[in-house]
């Protein structure tokens, strides 16, 4: 029954973190609230058994795609008039209500961690275990993933190409 | 895996192999002519691989991800054919276009890979993945040309819409898994739950939500608005690939996931799949009547075409009619496919010249039949076929459908099919008509291999529609293996 509590709470921080990530005219503050959603999305896979997939989620989405959209967002807002504009986005006050939404994922995980293993049905699946299905029978999804990366590798580098070249052209 | 699983494999490491070497190939020496040549030879091999496979089949599993058997292989033929045309027409469209064309045939090559998977998979896992691939090729291949906000703007289009519709489809997997425990097929099939309360409920919304992701790819009505803008702003050797191929393997995996796991059981969802197939006929129809752009007009009468692919789908339902319903929807595929490659492939050779946009307007084809008679020639078969005009392998795969539609007594489906047909029949002997007016010459590069690549699709599609016995009795035997 208490996971099942803890099931609600994460998923209702999930949903309200995503609508505002959605409603947000500030592109830094839509980010963090999808940060946000993903953190909770997070404790969720760890409830259900699958702490691996939790790491996952923590590990490429939250951290290396998100660190990637920051990057992006910075290079497009360079001088001065970049300043202003990182000025307005770091405006007292945006912080609390995500501060809000983190401290009740906080206290889920530091509850579920010095209670012992929660979780709300099923057995917990470790890395091991993922890794051994992966090459065992699901060995060609991970060939045809790496086929899909290639298309979206070629694909990427056609159009980004095209730009390379306009900004040759003009300089 | 043990070596005869990897030997039913074949295709699918064929293929793979070929675009490892193309790949090579582009990285070193940039030629447009050998990149054309080497991807038409890896699709011709990797055809000839599956019918040796076929040759001395063994069906069964390979990995729970994948099934070969006669169905998976008839469908993988289908597609490599369809790509290996389409192949030959692009080279001369892309030789135009200047540098940098060679890696539209690596991602052809991914696409056509992604194809061979739908056909193939019997698994949730490997038909996210199959469809993936066949989308992230496609959204590059879209918005390839190198000038041009017009293919940028259809890409986004794809881009936006597919994602949404993925992830509409992903949430219905993610329902039936909810109750069933598993994403195989079979698993699925063999599970059981019990068939009342949330569990029917979950069952019923997840599969409803599959078939809405499925029928935007398919195009069907009202999933079908993103068609005709993605198939005008799309290059038209793209638009052919499409239509076709991504078409035919999502249309693959929808028969096995529905033969196998006996969706058909669900009364709501028949009745659902009976508006979506009467309304992609009529509005199809109705909306292709008074278009000026050939590619639009195509673009809504494909829709229409697959509405009546759909017909025999339905008529699957019939446990009686399954057999012949599975044999007529492969055959009008077969056919749907050979007239849709003709006609954008009609288009493409007449948009050698114009980089900037494709020639789609229906002004742009008056007097086709004075200034280039063999080409307004092969229009005019296509378009006959795609009317259903004897002598066509368009008529047989009507008629097939409509055989499959009495057996299982689809009354009003087949109302609906005569009336589209009579619809039909207008915009497609306009085009003809348009082709015979008096006008002034306008030159048309025909390049070599797409003038032969024509010459053959046409020669195909008549003899479909004068000796279909052969093709016939292949289909049937796949029809009767899988039921």
């Amino acid at each position: 029954m208490l996971e099942l509590g803890l099931f609600y709470t994460s998923a209702t921080v999930a949903l309200v973190a995503t609508v505002f990530a959605v409603t947000r005219y500030n592109v830094a503050h839509a980010l963090i609230y999808l940060i946000i959603s993903l953190l909770a999305s997070a404790v969720i896979f760890y409830l259900v058994g699958a702490p691996f997939a939790a790491i996952l989620e923590i590990l490429i989405y939250a951290g290396a795609i998100m660190v990637l959209f920051v990057f992006v967002i910075m290079m497009l807002n360079l001088g001065s008039p970049g300043d202003g504009v990182e000025h307005q986005w770091l405006q007292p006050g945006m912080w609390i209500f995500p501060s809000i939404l983190c401290l009740v994922l906080l206290a889920e995980i530091v509850y579920m961690l010095s209670s012992g293993d929660r979780m709300l049905q099923g057995k917990m699946i470790g890395p091991k275990q993922v890794g051994i299905d992966l090459f065992g029978p699901y060995v060609l999804a991970v060939e045809i993933a790496s086929m899909l990366l290639l298309a979206g590798l070629v694909g990427a580098y056609h159009l980004g190409r095209k730009y390379l070249i306009d900004a040759r052209e003009e300089s | 895996m043990s070596m005869t699983e990897l030997y039913s494999l074949l295709p699918m490491i064929t293929l793979t192999s070929v675009i490892l070497v193309l790949m090579m190939v582009i990285a070193f020496a940039r030629n447009l002519a050998l990149t054309c040549g080497l991807s038409a030879g890896g699709l011709l091999l990797t055809l000839v691989s599956v019918f040796w496979v076929n040759h001395d089949l063994s069906a069964g599993f390979v990995t729970p991800l994948l099934v070969v058997d006669a169905y998976a292989l008839m469908f993988s033929a289908l597609i490599v054919s369809g790509s290996f045309f389409i192949t030959l027409i692009a080279y001369g469209y892309k030789v135009q276009r200047g540098e940098l064309q060679d890696e539209f045939f690596l991602l052809l090559l991914l696409a056509t890979l992604g194809g061979i998977t739908l056909a193939h998979s019997t698994h949730f896992a490997s038909f996210v993945l199959g469809l993936e691939l066949l989308g992230i090729s496609l959204y590059a291949m879209i918005s390839y040309p190198n000038q041009g906000l017009f293919s940028l703007e259809a890409a986004l289009k794809y881009l936006i819409l597919s994602a949404v519709s993925s992830a509409i489809m992903l949430f219905g997997i993610a329902l039936v898994y909810a109750v069933l425990g598993s994403l195989s097929f079979t698993e699925i099939a063999s599970n059981v739950y019990q068939d009342t309360g949330f569990d029917r409920l979950f069952i019923l919304v997840g599969s409803g939500m599959i078939l809405a992701g499925i029928s935007f790819k398919l195009s069907l009505v009202p999933f079908h608005m993103w068609t005709p803008d993605v198939y005008e702003g799309a290059p038209a050797p793209v638009t052919a690939f499409l239509a076709t191929v991504s078409k035919g393997g999502i249309f693959a995996v929808l028969l096995r996931f529905f033969t196998t796991v006996d969706s058909y059981q669900y009364e709501t969802i028949i009745s659902g799949l009976f508006w979506i197939a009467l309304l992609s006929i009529l509005v199809g129809n109705i909306l292709a009547l008074m278009q000026t752009s050939i590619k639009r007009m195509l673009a809504y009468s494909s829709i229409a075409q697959i509405g009546y692919l759909m017909v025999a789908f339905i008529a699957a339902s019939e446990i009686g009619g399954k057999q012949l319903a599975i044999e007529a929807s492969a055959f009008f595929l077969i056919a749907y496919f050979l007239t849709t490659i003709g006609a954008f492939g009609v288009v493409t050779i007449m948009s050698i010249d114009s980089t900037d946009h494709d020639q789609d307007g229906l002004d742009k084809y008056e007097g086709l039949f004075w200034h280039r008679p063999l080409l307004a020639g092969f229009f005019s078969t296509m378009m006959l076929s795609l009317a259903g005009i004897p002598l066509t392998a368009g008529f047989i795969g009507k008629f097939y459908i409509i055989a499959a539609g009495v057996k299982s007594e689809l009354w009003i489906l087949l109302a609906v099919v005569v009336i589209g047909s009579g619809i039909g029949l207008f915009y497609y002997l306009r085009v003809i008509f348009t082709m015979t007016k008096q006008s002034e010459s306008n030159e048309v590069n025909v390049s070599a291999t797409g003038g032969w690549a024509m010459a053959a699709v046409t020669l195909l599609l008549v003899i479909l529609g004068v000796y279909p016995a052969p093709v016939i009795e292949w289909v049937s035997a796949v029809a009767k293996a899988l039921v």
